[in-house]
């Protein structure tokens, strides 16, 4: 398996913290979110999914608990804390300037 | 914030860690979670059951590396695989005994000599002195062109101390010592009388009573003591009241002022018998008799506390300014003499630094040679592992994941050498303390403790990190296909791994060259000693110590009693001569005595005649085996009404008496001497050198008991031959004694043999340590080259068997696996050579009469390391020769 570059690595922990910002969600769920709210554009390579959650979870921006779903089996559901909030208003204002960026050049 | 979350991290991380089973399990069950629902709604796509499963798994990835990678993100990985790498570490170190034990081994002789070393040097030289803010402790000498370091006139100290600004207090002390009586045996004591305040400076304080003051310094004052801790108990029965008690000493009242406690340590001493450690027993107020303008004689010791902020050397400048001004005030008196101010912990230790540098030193190259072996036995290993290496490299074993399992491996091995190299620390320090020449400073002080254990682990450390990296870089570059298409001879890697060794044993080679040929000169400079000509017979020879109270020995009393003494003795049965003199062979600093008047002669300007000075019993140069070149010795006839006489040593002879006979010349000791003061030459006696390295004789002189100048000798060395064991001469010494005066004690009874000994013992230690640590270096080296050789004649299997299949006899291949083993060993041994030339300064202060860069040392080490390198080839290069060519042939 190829290594994403640093910026999908970052791109993609925008996109869970984006993700479960709303509500907490588990992995499933949030894989099925990327994927419909970007019409299919942004296909998570699921198996890279949960890694990343380990992840920001360890960095304390998630945080983990076991919850019945709507079907009543047990899931782990992530949500952010108040750590990951800020990490991810960082981040938002991170990519804006990036893509604001990539932007410019591109519209010259 | 920062460190709060900082603390969160590491709490979610031991969590993952302490939690592990429970956090792989869940995520098992997210994982099992995640395919279920892909699978649901592939089912719900219309694929059929299995189908929908392998999608979802597709879709998914493989399970055991997002189990893998999700290990990573928690981190836990590092305590993990250690933990892993530890337990196959063991694994593979268990599967090559040999290999295991012959490196731990290796390791643990040279961590533990290290480690036994450091143990010295840490108490000798790193522990600070047993005196609060000792750096501030210095001691005060005077300095001339003769005597580089001379105790003070007591008038002189006195002014220095009332007039100077540099120090908080300065006190001055001389050893004279005790007798004992009244309770039990009579039992002389080492002894200080020291002036007011000499605890005061060194930072101590009485545990009862109180230490001298001024007004114990008073002639009249002084029948006081201060007795040790360890006195006290044993004599006193640690009585609480002893404070205020009088006792006897020299057969006079003194009352105790005040008991030190245990741990009072003496500071040293260079006059007069030297004391160490906690062997002084009494202390007892010095008091300034005599005429303060008379300031030629010198026999105080000083010692003072530096104010904060004054360095020894501005103390010095104010003492030389002092010593300036009391000049002009007694003209005459200090002409000549300039200050010293040392820094107490340098006097103490300075002696020893060199030599216990030089021992580290050793012991240093001892151990870079033990990594070397180490690092190429774990080559030579590597090269077996290749496929095992190759595999795991296959599997997906990152280089860095290798190079840190094949560095658990090193390191564990080193800290089994390590923990094993402590056992032989503590056993190898009894020992070393036990070699410790007699009188080494703070031999006490030296214990294997957390600073030694501190050390071995870092060491053990440093050394695992040492010999383990290259051989795990090298390893981590195995060539995989090439190594497991099975022609798992990879010539390169092999090549450079034998290119590596090679190296290897060429340093190691050198090291060890180096250190033998610094054994090589100590052995040579210590035969020197002990073929010297000592100028005095030791053997069969017991001396011992008598000294008469002045209380009850006044005027012409202490003369008779020698005489009694020695008549006595001689004629004892198995006592083949005695005699009595002030002095003993090698027993320290004799008096002097300046300003000589030699009839006939004037000394040169700036400079004065002198010489040692000392008093002889008829018998004493014949018992002490001291040899009578001209003249005679002294008889009972060189009595008070007798004319004066006066024997001189040799070294005396020729230089105030150059080219002339110097037997019945004339000497004096004042300018102008009245006719019956001139003391006449009758004999001429060999020269005794002050130590046995002392690099020449001092001048010296002897007077007759009863004619000596200087006053009556209460205090004799006794010196007896006898026929075969000195020891039991001395049941016939206390008994000559006793029945002459039954009050009267007999002190440090010695064989001169063990005195003689003694004096030999530091160059005896360092050869001892230095020889044991280049035999051990040897036998490194010679592993290591046998390793490389073995390795090289098993490569080489084939062209041997080639070469004897087309007529080569075992004799040429014998001749070529040699020259391959002296090849490696030239280049070492240039090395070594080189190195000891450049090192030469450093151990020339060590050596006694051999050049650093001696011919014999530098011929004969080499050559004998060439013969033990060809010595290590003989094993492989018997191997080579019973190849049998067909086989050899076919294994390719």
């Amino acid at each position: 398996m190829s290594k994403p570059s640093d910026l999908i690595k970052g791109t993609l922990d925008l996109l869970i913290l984006r993700t479960i910002a709303l509500e907490p969600k588990h992995g499933w769920a949030i894989a099925k979110r990327i994927e419909q709210v970007s019409q299919d554009v942004l296909q998570v390579t699921q198996g890279a999914l949960y890694p990343a959650l380990h992840r920001l979870e360890q960095q304390g921006w998630i945080r983990a608990a076991w919850r019945k779903t709507e079907t009543g089996r047990e899931a782990k559901f992530y949500e952010l804390t108040k750590a990951g909030r800020g990490q991810l208003e960082k981040e938002l204002a991170q990519w804006e300037r990036l893509s604001r960026a990539v932007g410019l050049v591109i519209v010259q | 914030m920062k460190p709060r979350r900082g603390w969160d991290i590491l709490r979610l991380r031991l969590r993952s860690l302490g939690r592990r089973n429970r956090v792989e399990q869940d995520l098992d069950t997210e994982l099992r979670f995640h395919l279920d629902r892909q699978m649901e709604e592939n089912l719900a796509a219309g694929m059929r059951p299995g189908e929908a499963r392998l999608a979802a798994l597709r879709k998914l990835g493989g399970v055991t590396q997002i189990q893998e990678e999700c290990r990573d993100m928690r981190r836990t990985d590092n305590i993990e695989t250690l933990w892993r790498d530890l337990r196959y570490a063991l694994r593979m170190l268990r599967k090559a005994p040999g290999f295991t034990v012959v490196v731990v081994l290796t390791l643990a002789l040279a961590i533990g000599a290290n480690s036994a070393i450091f143990s010295v040097i840490d108490g000798v030289l790193l522990r600070p002195l047993p005196y609060p803010e000792a750096n501030r402790i210095v001691r005060v000498f005077f300095h001339s062109a003769t005597y580089p370091t001379f105790p003070l006139n007591p008038f002189d100290f006195r002014d220095f101390r009332a007039r100077n600004r540099s120090f908080e207090s300065l006190a001055g002390y001389a050893h004279a010592d005790l007798q004992l009586s009244g309770t039990g045996q009579p039992e002389r004591f080492t002894g200080f009388a020291v002036t007011a305040g000499f605890f005061h400076t060194l930072g101590l304080h009485p545990a009862r009573g109180r230490e001298f003051t001024a007004n114990d310094e008073i002639p009249g004052n002084d029948q006081q003591v201060i007795l040790s801790d360890r006195l006290w108990r044993h004599r006193f029965a640690a009585e609480p009241n002893i404070v205020g008690r009088k006792i006897t000493l020299d057969a006079r009242p003194f009352t105790v002022a005040g008991v030190m406690p245990p741990g009072t340590e003496h500071p040293g001493n260079q006059y007069n018998g030297i004391a160490h450690g906690e062997t002084v027993d009494l202390w007892w107020p010095f008091a300034f008799r005599g005429d303060p303008t008379q300031r030629g004689s010198h026999f105080l010791e000083a010692i003072g506390r530096l104010k904060r902020g004054v360095t020894a050397a501005q103390a010095q400048a104010e003492v030389n300014a002092l010593i300036a001004q009391l000049a002009r005030e007694h003209p005459g008196a200090l002409d000549g003499w300039q200050a010293l101010a040392i820094p107490l912990y340098q006097e103490i230790v300075g002696p020893s630094e060199r030599l216990l540098l030089v021992l580290l030193g050793a012991v240093g190259l001892v151990l870079l040679i033990a990594c070397a072996n180490a690092a190429s036995l774990l080559l030579a290993r590597a090269t077996a592992r290749q496929r095992e290496i190759a595999v795991r490299t296959a599997l997906g074993a990152s280089r860095p994941r290798l190079v840190r399992q094949m560095l658990t491996e090193s390191l564990l091995v080193a800290f089994l050498g390590g923990a094993l190299g402590t056992a032989i620390a503590v056993v190898g320090v009894r020992g070393l303390v036990a070699l410790l020449p007699a009188g080494f400073p703070r031999a006490d002080t030296i214990h294997v403790n957390a600073a030694v254990f501190a050390f071995t682990l870092l060491v053990a450390l440093a050394t695992g990190v040492l010999f383990g990296l290259a051989p795990a870089l090298q390893a981590a570059r195995t060539d995989v296909q090439d190594t497991l298409r099975g022609s798992g001879r990879g010539a390169g890697v092999n090549r450079g791994h034998l290119r590596l060794r090679s190296a290897l044993v060429v340093g190691e080679v050198g090291l060890a060259c180096l250190l033998l040929i610094g054994a090589g000169l100590m052995l040579r400079s210590f035969v020197n000693l002990l073929r010297a000509d000592p100028g005095f017979r030791p053997e069969h020879l017991l001396t011992a110590r008598v000294s008469l109270p002045y209380a009850t020995y006044k005027a012409m009393d202490a003369p008779r009693f020698w005489t009694r003494l020695c008549a006595s003795l001689n004629s004892g049965a198995g006592i083949r001569a005695a005699g009595v003199g002030t002095d003993l062979p090698w027993t320290g600093y004799d008096d002097n005595i300046g300003g000589l008047n030699i009839e006939g002669t004037k000394p040169p300007s700036g400079q004065d005649f002198h010489a040692r000075y000392h008093v002889a019993s008829p018998g004493y140069f014949y018992a002490a085996g001291i040899p009578l070149i001209r003249g005679r010795f002294f008889t009972p006839a060189d009595d008070m009404k007798a004319p004066l006489a006066l024997i001189v040593n040799q070294s005396m002879a020729r230089r105030y008496w150059p080219n002339e006979d110097a037997l019945g010349r004339r000497v004096a000791i004042d300018d102008h001497p009245k006719e019956q003061e001139w003391m006449t030459i009758v004999g001429i006696v060999g020269d005794v050198k002050d130590k046995p390295d002392s690099p020449t004789p001092e001048m010296a002189l002897w007077w007759p008991i009863e004619q000596s100048p200087v006053g009556v000798n209460n205090n004799m060395a006794v010196v007896m031959r006898g026929s075969s064991d000195p020891a039991l001469l001395g049941n016939a010494l206390r008994q000559a004694v006793r029945q002459l005066d039954p009050t009267l004690a007999v002190a440090n009874v010695r064989p001169m043999d063990d005195i003689a000994d003694a004096n030999v013992s530091t160059p005896r230690f360092a050869l001892f340590l230095v020889a044991l640590f280049a035999g051990l270096a040897l036998t490194l080296a010679a592993i290591g080259i046998y390793g490389v050789i073995s390795y090289a004649v098993s490569q080489r299997t084939h062209e041997f068997g080639l070469r004897m299949a087309l007529g080569a006899q075992a004799g040429d291949v014998r001749r070529l696996v040699l020259r391959q083993g002296v090849k490696l060993a030239l280049p070492g041994v240039a090395l070594g050579i080189v190195g000891a030339l450049a090192l030469g300064r450093v151990l020339s202060s060590l050596l006694y009469e051999v050049s650093a860069a001696d011919p014999l040392t530098f011929t004969a080490v080499p050559v004998a390391a060439i013969a033990v390198a060809a010595l290590a080839c003989y094993l492989p290069a018997r191997r080579a020769t019973v190849v049998d060519p067909a086989n050899a042939l076919r294994s390719e």
